[in-house]
């Protein structure tokens, strides 16, 4: 017999890291996607979401609630956050507010965020970004692990419970929000890639000099889209602080937050955001395996499986790029009135040739 | 005597040097940046590693052996990965995204080396650092030595190469124009390869001389990433001896700098060693994006142009 409760976990749990890596995989889907940019910062932006929820989440319904009066946000966290959750499990109204408060914060800060790291390399070449953007990320996880009072360090804090008010139905409705936004936010990125927009964006990445010639500030624009992804990126960040109810701030590692949504978005198709989604399951599905059935095997191995499995998934990601370059489901033409699909297409193919 | 800052300081530089030209050198042949540079050097890490806490001897026996899997490494990297790649008609973009694959993929058999040695043998594999086994030569301890004249070979080593070899000129001539220079019968895939062996190596090396002086583990190549990209960018990152320059000039910048803002606000600081290569690199690509070399060479046009109009005034 299959344990009913045990089931229904499950799929919470892959439900819940689809739903944030979907975020992910969206959001680099627009910037590299359908404009080309390609970001490998993304844990910049994760983290930077994540730091922002665990620094003032606590400290804000402190605030609110005044309560733990004279306590140390870090180092009595375990204490404050009983208190603030003891109060918020009473107070739905004040948990959602705190919530609206923080994406808010969050998407300024992380506005800010994306627009500094992009700064240095948006006007130059495609690999110097990279390489910024790579730097950078590094160098906010270093800010995260060192400097205490933000997430404590080494440490961890609590974020506390704004959803404590939902009961025992807690994981279910938490899990449920999640995969709400994770919704809203790949129906908005649709939106933006298949409105005129989003024409524009595929002119960038097609071919700069042409858009520069038509007037299209490229460098503005970039920066948008990387303003804008870096937003959508961080949002993933708070709601897997949210999920976990607590950060470390040396979680948000490149190989975790970077790589992982780069594999999904090149396994499912690039500049194409229902290939992310299918590239998203899969290989969220993979990794949620391989972490269930992993002490099968454990104890016949010397060492962690975790090394396996990112051996595999990088394996992976070349093989992929070598035999299916465009993804499992490749990139389709926009529809145009009055042209069938197929000449589009065969249109696309001559020139490419050409 | 020399302070100890100093000996840091200069270390880390002739390391970073051997490091940062390998960067440029992949740069200039494949035309990407290669995130895996880092982690050849962590894979001399841990040659270093095995040579003295498994085997017992010499940690320097550890060296040739170091550039030679590091250059193995490197030269498949290029052959296997980044030619197959290049054969399907791979982006620039994916080839870079290959590299970063390739880097996670060291990187988990790095570890599951480490975890293997803790678990079967228990000895210590993450976090350590064997300033003990080194030798001592007039006050100096062997690394610095060794560094420092690793450094002054490479460097001359590269010059006469580049200027006066029929390799190091084709070379030139691949990095110019691989079209052309293979019309003229230069073997431009022997040339890269030999290349990608040549810059896995010499990151091997520096690698395995790292833990003689500072903390090895996995992570290292990750975090040393940075100060490469760093030099290579404000060498130009398409110039050799800009990338000795700016290897030189950020790994001094970075340890004595730290120093520096230590004493000036305290110790707290050397934590956020990592922003100083960083900052280093944002400038100079907001300010002068070809680096110290497009300095002079815009210098130099300058003095040109001066002289040009002092030639028609005349």
């Amino acid at each position: 017999m299959i344990d009913l409760g045990l089931l229904i976990n499950v799929i919470m749990d892959i439900l819940t890291f689809l739903a944030i890596y979907l975020i992910l995989a969206v959001s680099l889907n627009l910037q590299y996607g359908y404009t080309g940019i390609p970001n490998f910062g993304l844990a910049l932006s994760v983290a930077g979401g994540a730091y922002v929820t665990g620094a003032l989440t606590g400290r804000i319904a402190m605030a609110v609630y005044g309560v733990g009066e004279g306590l140390d946000f870090i180092s009595d966290n375990t204490k404050i956050t009983e208190l603030v959750n003891a109060r918020l499990s009473h107070d739905p109204l004040m948990g959602i507010l705190i919530f609206m408060v923080l994406i808010a914060i969050v998407t300024v800060i992380n506005a800010g965020l994306g627009f500094i790291a992009s700064r240095p390399a948006i006007r130059l070449r495609a690999d110097y970004l990279m390489m910024t953007l790579i730097a950078m990320g590094e160098a906010v996880r270093v800010i995260g692990t060192n400097y205490y009072p933000l997430v404590g360090g080494t440490f961890w804090v609590h974020v506390p419970d704004l959803f404590a008010w939902m009961g025992d139905m807690r994981r279910v409705g938490v899990c449920l929000i999640i995969f709400a936004i994770s919704i809203i936010v790949f129906l908005a990125v649709q939106a933006m890639v298949t409105s005129p927009y989003g024409r524009l964006l595929r002119a960038v990445r097609d071919n700069e000099v042409t858009a520069e010639c038509v007037g299209k500030d490229v460098v503005r624009i970039r920066t948008r889209v990387i303003i804008i992804g870096s937003v959508i990126a961080s949002f993933a960040g708070v709601l897997y602080s949210f999920h976990l109810q607590t950060v470390l701030a040396a979680a948000f590692t490149r190989t975790d937050w970077t790589f992982w949504p780069w594999l999904m978005v090149m396994v499912g198709g690039p500049s194409n955001n229902i290939g992310a989604a299918v590239g998203t399951l899969v290989v969220i599905l993979t990794r949620r395996m391989i972490i269930y059935y992993k002490h099968y095997f454990e104890a016949y191995i010397p060492f962690e499986v975790i090394w396996l499995e990112q051996i595999m998934l990088g394996l992976a990601l070349i093989l992929i790029m070598v035999f299916r370059p465009q993804g499992l489901i490749p990139e389709k033409p926009t529809r145009v009135r009055g042209l069938p699909r197929k000449l589009l297409q065969k249109l696309r193919e001559e020139s490419k040739e050409a | 005597m020399i302070p100890p800052v100093i000996k840091d300081a200069v270390m880390y530089a002739n390391l970073l040097i051997l490091l940062s030209t390998g960067f440029t050198l992949t740069y200039l042949t494949a035309k990407i940046p290669n995130f895996a540079h880092g982690t050849f050097a962590a894979i001399g890490v841990y040659v270093t590693f095995t040579v003295l806490r498994i085997w017992g001897l010499n940690p320097y026996i550890a060296a040739p052996i170091a550039f030679l899997i590091g250059a193995g490494s490197g030269a498949f990297l290029y052959v296997v990965v980044i030619g197959t790649l290049k054969k399907y008609g791979a982006t620039l973009i994916s080839l870079t995204i290959s590299t970063l694959a390739i880097e996670i993929i060291v990187l988990a058999i790095i570890n599951i080396y480490a975890d293997y040695v803790r678990n079967t043998m228990g000895i210590i594999s993450r976090m350590f650092m064997f300033r003990y086994a080194d030798f001592e030569f007039i006050g100096l301890p062997g690394v610095l030595i060794v560094s420092t004249t690793l450094a002054v070979l490479l460097i001359l080593g590269f010059h006469l190469m580049l200027t006066k070899t029929k390799f190091g000129i084709s070379m030139r001539a691949t990095v110019e124009d691989p079209a052309l220079a293979s019309v003229l019968g230069v073997n431009v895939e022997l040339v890269s390869t030999v290349s990608w062996f040549l810059t896995g190596g010499l990151a091997g090396l520096a690698g395995s001389l790292l833990p003689l002086w500072l903390q090895g583990s996995p992570l290292t190549g990750e975090r040393i990433l940075i100060s490469i990209m760093a030099s290579s960018i404000l060498g130009g990152i398409s110039s050799i001896y800009g990338a000795i320059l700016g290897g030189y000039l950020i790994g001094l910048t970075e340890v004595l700098g730290t120093v520096a803002l230590m004493d000036l606000l305290g110790s707290w600081v050397s934590a956020y060693r990592l922003l100083i290569p960083l900052t280093a690199m944002a400038i100079v690509l907001l300010r002068a994006p070809h680096g110290v070399v497009g300095i002079f060479e815009g210098v130099r046009a300058r003095g040109l142009s001066l002289r040009g109009i002092m030639r028609l005034k005349q």
